[in-house]
């Protein structure tokens, strides 16, 4: 690893006048276990951290007056996982954390810094651009919010300008009887990061389909929605041939990447069964 | 270069020393501690063989930094148990032969003992998902989960004894 200098702000105007500096060279330090393994392989040599540890008012997790569930950027994955209110909010993202990555990454990992990484193979962000979600993020210019779909540019290219934190994600409620599921696929091994990622959810209303929210990752260069798969299921009567049938068109038009974890055309055969399985589980109520 | 000075637990004593801002923990614990037990391999958070307790969390030490720890308590697998007394954990461990070449052996005995702070009683699924972060080139994992179950047994039933006086 380069040499660096850590600093530890203890207020957030503090750390965002540090970060204005020279955004090239100063990059902002979450729980730092996606930094470490760039500088580790000196993809990525700074020269100052700016560790966002010791910033009050970034773990604030709970419900605001609208019932947004709002998370502080550095709340720890862990934190996520064994709440009892992100499970009673939405179980797919208490699931799903128990199977991204290991519990030691998770002690450490960040909201913030996960949703700052613009790494496609990562699991929250589909499943949170499905729900809706937006950040808060905070720069030279002001407080701005921005919805996850218009977060992530590109293979780890998001629209966050340089020097500016995300200090908050702001996940609306869900409308009653919605439910949900996560699935993802791995390639290299059981634990591995996502190859492909999918989240699902749906609410029955008179036995038909009622706002269908796909969105699919990891095999993508982003985490995207898939909208003419749920104009499909919009309104119809959920079946297997329903499901299969949404699983097809997921994958027919996904523009997917070849990389070390299986060629496009796998990627999108995994898709195709991933979406149906899915949409399955959702229907299963599990 | 930028280096400082930082004071904290080190299991169970009051330590100082002057690191360099981009020391990672294990090399701090291994060079400045000659704490040997915590090993670094894959150097990815992968492994688990540089498995350290900051603040009662597991945490790869491989992937933290060392000033981070300033004020904290850190400990390696030489602080559990007593003077002449080994943990739980460990004397399952032995009992259960869970280990062949013993270098993933420090970083499994901790996050075990982590998780049974965690979870008393976890059962094989529950174990093997916590452990799922630790990996054993000499694959004794039969032999781990084992040891584990039978260290929460045991803490469990010496609980029982003292409770019943
Ligand atoms: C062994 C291993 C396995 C993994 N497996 C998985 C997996 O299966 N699934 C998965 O989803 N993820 C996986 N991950 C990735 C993990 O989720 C990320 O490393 C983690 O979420 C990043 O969070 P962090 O706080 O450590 O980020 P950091 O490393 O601190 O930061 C990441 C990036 O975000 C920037 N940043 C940090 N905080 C902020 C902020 N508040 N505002 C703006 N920018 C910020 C940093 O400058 C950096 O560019 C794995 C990681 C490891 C090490
Ligand atoms: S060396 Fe740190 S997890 Fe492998
Ligand atoms: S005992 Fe050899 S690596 Fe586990």
């Amino acid at each position: 690893m380069n040499a660096f200098e850590l600093v530890r702000p203890t207020r957030l105007e503090e750390a965002l006048e540090v970060l204005s500096e020279d955004p090239e060279t100063v990059r902002p330090f979450g729980g730092g276990t996606a930094l470490m393994l760039l500088m580790r392989s000196r993809l990525l040599q700074p020269r100052r951290l700016v560790s966002l540890d010791r910033v009050s008012g970034l773990d604030r997790l709970d419900l605001d007056g609208e019932g947004n569930l709002r998370v502080g950027s550095m709340v720890r994955l862990r934190d996520l996982e064994l709440s009892a209110t992100v499970e009673r909010f939405c179980p797919a993202i208490s699931r799903a954390l128990l199977t991204l990555s290991n519990v030691r990454v998770r002690n450490v990992a960040t909201v913030g810094g996960h949703l700052a990484h613009g790494d496609p193979h990562m699991d929250l962000p589909p499943i949170l651009l499905a729900l809706g979600a937006s950040v808060v993020a905070q720069g030279p210019a002001g407080p701005r919010q921005i919805p996850l779909d218009q977060l992530y540019l590109g293979y780890y290219a998001t629209s966050l300008q340089p020097g500016e934190l995300i200090t908050e994600l702001v996940i609306p409620p869900l409308p009653e009887g919605t439910r949900g599921s996560y699935l993802k696929a791995t390639a290299l091994s059981a634990d591995d990061w996502p190859m492909a990622g999918v989240a699902a959810f749906f609410r029955l209303e008179q036995g038909r389909i009622v706002e269908p929210r796909i969105a699919v990752s990891a095999a993508t260069t982003t985490p995207v929605r898939l909208p003419a798969v749920e104009a499909a299921l919009a309104g119809e009567a959920p079946s297997e041939a329903l499901f299969s049938e949404a699983g097809r068109l997921a994958g027919r038009d996904l523009h997917c990447l070849s990389d070390l974890r299986g060629s496009a055309a796998y990627k999108r055969e995994v898709v195709r069964v991933y979406v149906r399985r899915a949409l399955q589980q959702v229907w299963a109520g599990r | 270069m930028a280096e400082r000075r930082i004071a904290f637990r080190l299991n169970g004593r009051e330590v100082s020393c002057t690191v360099r801002d981009h020391e990672t923990l294990a090399a701090m614990l291994r060079d400045r501690f000659q704490l040997y037990s915590v090993r670094e391999s894959c150097a990815q958070g992968l492994c688990g063989c540089c498995t350290v307790i900051v603040d009662g969390l597991a945490v790869s030490g491989c992937l933290y930094l060392a000033p981070l720890v300033d004020g904290k308590s850190v400990e390696t697998v030489e602080g559990l148990g007593e003077e002449g007394r080994l943990d739980p954990v460990q004397t399952a461990f032995i009992e259960h032969g869970a280990f062949q070449c013993g270098f993933c052996t420090p970083g499994m005995v901790l996050m075990s003992h982590q998780l049974l702070q965690e979870n008393p009683q976890p059962d094989q699924e529950a174990i093997a998902h916590y452990l799922s972060g630790n990996l054993c080139r000499c694959a004794t994992y039969p032999e781990i989960v084992e040891a584990v179950r039978a260290a929460a047994q045991g803490s469990h039933v010496a609980k029982e004894e003292k409770s019943h006086g």
